[in-house]
């Protein structure tokens, strides 16, 4: 009994650990300083990235008030207009959620697909506020660059971590 | 408060609510509201040390792999700062005359003396150089008498200045970011312009006289006027002159920022004193050496 409790509580903290730490590798990514030449570009869409993975696979780690202080802590570092990232990261997952019973049963393809969708839709509204917030018409190719690095760049993060996810899911139901 | 009914309800409408809040929080933010003002200084305070902690392992970890890639490139790098290493102490000599010069030209013209400059210096948290923003977050503020107005530079020149002071923690508006309008003069012909940021890597000079004689590779410095930067610190070279403007690249890589120095040039303090008298030699000595 005490062996089982254990391999299953070990699981627990495997898994959570891994979705935090995939949490934690994105945001860093997306804040802090790395010298990787117009990183800052591409941000706002790695934690997009972890928003998407994780509503599907596992909403309830991300419940909607941790997503809107995600965004507000974006905000504050990019000194975009404080709610921006905010209500573009609720908004996203709310659309993910109500798809969410449709993209679980999908495969690897159309999930990246999906989230070419997303973060496409996301990018433009991103470039609509920052035009009605300064009152100046931006060029819309730096947003349009980084939605296609970061679509480029999702199987890259997604793809060990949703092979490691299963590892862990078919471990933890081996009669199944 | 019924149990059961309300979360529910409140779990579906959750989303909306918080999607309405961050358009009152966006509205707030653009009309300068002072309590959001207030609040996004407060969470800038609390987040810049957590995110110091968090990032730091993956900074040394982009830096070691920096450092390996460096080493192969070392022997001619090595040869290369010989060379120039020759040429700089021949500079170093004439530095050394002209300053010597210049001091004893001051003091018989009993000129007041520019004002101190005091340097902190810190390592960037945050470079967001975002596709429409370019701004920076240090982990320095009014406990290290940084300034709202200051201005930061890298080590070869301007890089921006302070927007944001938090008790820990301070915003820098990039001069490459499209609301930054630096004062310049053009360091061989003393004309004047303002520097102005276009959201990309080259920044264009503005309200240039029409017969201003502008040559590529002419220094650009800031003027010192409006009293918020201090004169004479370099910023870039002019690259190029033509129908779509005067363009200027920065001395700095504006996109790849490590450490910076917050220049507090006591701007404010001079103005208000108004004396010619000098700072006190002691103080005045020390700063100068930072």
């Amino acid at each position: 009994m005490a062996s089982v409790w254990n391999e299953s509580l070990l699981r627990m903290i495997g898994r959570w650990g891994l979705a935090l730490a995939m949490l934690l590798v994105l945001f860093v990514f997306s804040a802090a300083p790395l010298e990787i030449a117009r990183l800052g570009e591409i941000r706002p869409v790695f934690m997009l990235m972890a928003v998407y993975y994780w509503t599907i696979l596992r909403p309830a780690l991300l419940p909607a008030p941790a997503v809107f202080a995600i965004g507000l802590v974006l905000d504050l570092l990019s000194a975009a207009p404080f709610g921006m990232n905010a209500l573009i990261l609720v908004l996203a997952q709310w659309l993910i959620r109500s798809q969410r019973k449709f993209l679980l049963g999908q495969s690897f393809l159309m999930i990246w697909a999906g989230f070419a969708a997303i973060a496409t839709g996301a990018g433009l509204m991103q470039w609509g506020l920052f035009v009605m917030f300064n009152l100046t018409l931006f060029s819309a190719k730096p947003m349009l660059v980084s939605v296609v690095i970061s679509t480029l760049l999702f199987p890259l993060f997604v793809w060990p971590l949703s092979a490691v996810h299963k590892a862990l899911m078919t471990h933890s139901s081996p009669t199944s | 408060m019924t149990v059961g009914m309300a979360p529910a309800l409140f779990g579906r409408a959750l989303p909306a609510i918080l999607m309405m809040l961050a358009v009152t929080l966006m509205a707030l933010h653009r009309m300068n509201s002072l309590p959001v003002e207030r609040l996004r200084v407060a969470l800038m305070d609390t987040i810049t040390p957590v995110l110091t902690v968090i990032s730091a392992p993956f900074i040394s970890f982009v830096d070691s792999i920096d450092s390996v890639t460096t080493m192969r490139s070392l022997k001619a790098e090595n040869i290369q700062l010989q060379e120039e290493n020759i040429r700089l102490q021949q500079w170093y000599e004439a530095a050394l005359k002209l300053q010597a010069e210049n001091q004893s030209f001051r003091e018989l013209l009993n000129v007041k003396a520019d004002p101190t400059l005091n340097f902190v210096t810190a390592r960037v948290i945050s470079d967001s150089g975002g596709a429409f923003v370019k701004s920076a977050l240090l982990p320095i503020g009014i406990a290290d008498k940084v300034q709202k107005g200051n201005a930061v530079m890298s080590g070869h020149g301007l890089v921006g200045r302070v927007t944001e002071v938090g008790q820990r923690s301070s915003r820098v508006l990039l001069i490459t970011d499209l609301n930054s309008r630096i004062p310049v003069i053009i360091q061989n012909t003393r004309t004047k312009a303002i520097l102005a940021g276009k959201n990309q890597d080259l920044l264009r000079l503005e309200r240039l006289p029409t017969d201003s004689g502008i040559t590529t590779g002419a220094r650009i410095v800031t003027s010192g006027d409006g009293g918020q930067l201090p004169a004479d610190l370099p910023i870039g070279t002019i690259v190029s002159s033509g129908a779509d403007g005067v363009w200027v690249k920065p001395l700095s890589d504006i996109n790849r920022l490590t450490y910076v120095q917050v220049v507090n040039a006591d701007l404010d303090q001079a103005l208000s004193d108004g004396e010619i008298t000098p700072p006190p030699p002691s103080e005045h000595g020390n700063k100068n050496k930072l």
